[in-house]
């Protein structure tokens, strides 16, 4: 069965507003976005993108999220140790929600993608639809590994008693949002047609 | 509501729609109202067809800026311990780490739930009512690339998440309040997903086209 394709038929697809135009154009008739029939220069841009995530998630583990000033003394806490004091105060499942969106999906996105990359440069035979599912989740949970970020922003506006207690931000804080707009921006430049593209050409 | 079914070849073609993770071709001029299409191929959602998107689209915008109208303006948390207390609006979210020197933060924070969602829903006005009263407008393309090239960017959910993970994590420290406008942003982030949610790219996109181009062609 061969599989028709937009490529296959000289079109190209407009990123933006999905405009079918014949491939040799330059800007999208309808929405004037440029167009290109695969996303440029795709690999090296996603690799180059992880590898500066990469490096961003060194500081946003080591260094301290957050600082909580308690009558006096000051307290810093990295992610992780963010995640260890929620197990000790007993909820766990916020413990867990933590774990997963600040460790777990930043990590595992970061794997998936330079999986992908891997395999559509040596052009590895694995199942499409398999890795298209992979980028789908990379790509869809994006965004929801800011939740640490936004609980730090939270706390320092609501924990504000003067002398008695104050929550401060740290610079991890600023390193661990890098890492995930760096993420979301790899995932945007990678174009999963790709992997597509080759089956093709192994079929013929 | 303004139908395409009764024009010709431009909009025939519009119909056709290459799925953007595999390429794979689609006919989408079958759709009924309600009906969603997904690539045959890796199954990915390609578009939903609604006879009312746009108005849909339009009044969940309306009632959204409301919210979050609402929501800057009246105290979203409150937390008290040992007699004291401290009151958070919503934009001291983001004003708050600026005061801690921590200005690239607060630029984020601020733009990932409130400027980029109040840019995307002045947009979206921008953009349903002049489709809705088949009004051409010179502004439609431009406007209509700015909301899909936003729409990813806006945080509101992700925000509303990390307020309940707030709350689990000093519930146990001090009495926490829950203000109006914590509720009002919870249904603003309701009414935003919906609003952005019914406006389908293809269909917005092949409406903006009926309405631009020329007669002549
Ligand atoms: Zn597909």
């Amino acid at each position: 069965m061969t599989a028709i394709t937009a490529a296959s038929k000289d079109l190209a697809s407009c990123h933006l507003c999905y405009k079918l135009a014949p491939a040799t154009e330059h800007h999208c008739p309808r929405c004037g976005s440029t167009m290109h029939l695969r996303k440029t220069a795709s690999i090296q841009r996603t690799l180059a993108l992880l590898i500066t995530a990469s490096i961003l998630y060194i500081p946003a583990n080591v260094l301290p999220i957050m600082i909580t000033d308690q009558l006096g003394s000051a307290e810093p806490s990295t992610i992780l140790g963010g995640v260890v004091l929620l197990i000790e105060l007993g909820s766990a499942p916020i413990a867990a929600i933590i774990f997963i969106a600040s460790v777990m999906v930043p990590l595992s996105k970061l794997f998936a993608l330079f999986y992908l990359c891997w395999c559509v440069e040596k052009q590895a035979k694995t199942s499409n639809q398999q890795n298209t599912a992979m980028f789908r989740m990379a790509e869809f949970v994006g965004k929801w590994s800011m939740i640490d970020v936004f609980v730090v922003a939270i706390l320092v506006a609501l924990v504000n008693l003067g002398g008695l207690m104050a929550i401060r931000p740290g610079t991890a804080a600023l390193a661990f949002a890098g890492v995930v707009i760096v993420t979301m921006v790899a995932a945007e430049s990678f174009d999963p047609r790709l992997m597509w593209d080759q089956t093709e050409e192994n079929n013929e | 509501m303004k139908q395409t079914n009764n024009n010709d070849s431009v909009n025939k073609q519009s119909f056709l729609v290459a799925c953007p993770s595999c390429d794979l071709l689609a006919d989408t001029s079958h759709l009924k109202h309600g009906e969603t299409a997904n690539c045959a191929r890796c199954d990915h959602f390609l578009c939903q067809y609604k006879d009312d998107g746009i108005a849909r689209s339009l009044s969940y915008s309306l009632s959204a800026l409301v919210l979050l109208a609402l929501a800057c303006s009246f105290p979203f948390l409150s937390f008290k311990a040992s007699g004291l207390e401290s009151v958070m609006t919503l934009p001291q979210t983001a004003l708050r780490l600026y005061d801690y020197g921590m200005t690239e933060l607060s630029i984020l924070v601020a733009a990932f739930i409130l400027v980029i969602p109040l840019v995307i829903l002045l947009l979206l006005l921008a953009i349903c009512i002049p489709l809705y009263n088949n009004t051409p407008n010179p502004m439609l393309v431009k406007t209509g690339r700015m909301v899909f090239t936003l729409q990813h960017w806006a945080m509101a959910e992700v925000f509303l998440i990390g307020v309940i993970v707030s709350l689990v994590k000093i519930a146990s420290m001090a009495t926490v309040v829950l203000g109006i406008s914590f509720w009002a942003y919870a249904g603003f982030t309701i009414c935003f997903t919906l609003a952005l949610s019914n406006l389908d790219r293809v269909q917005c996109w092949n409406a903006i086209e009926h309405l631009t181009a020329e007669p002549s062609s």
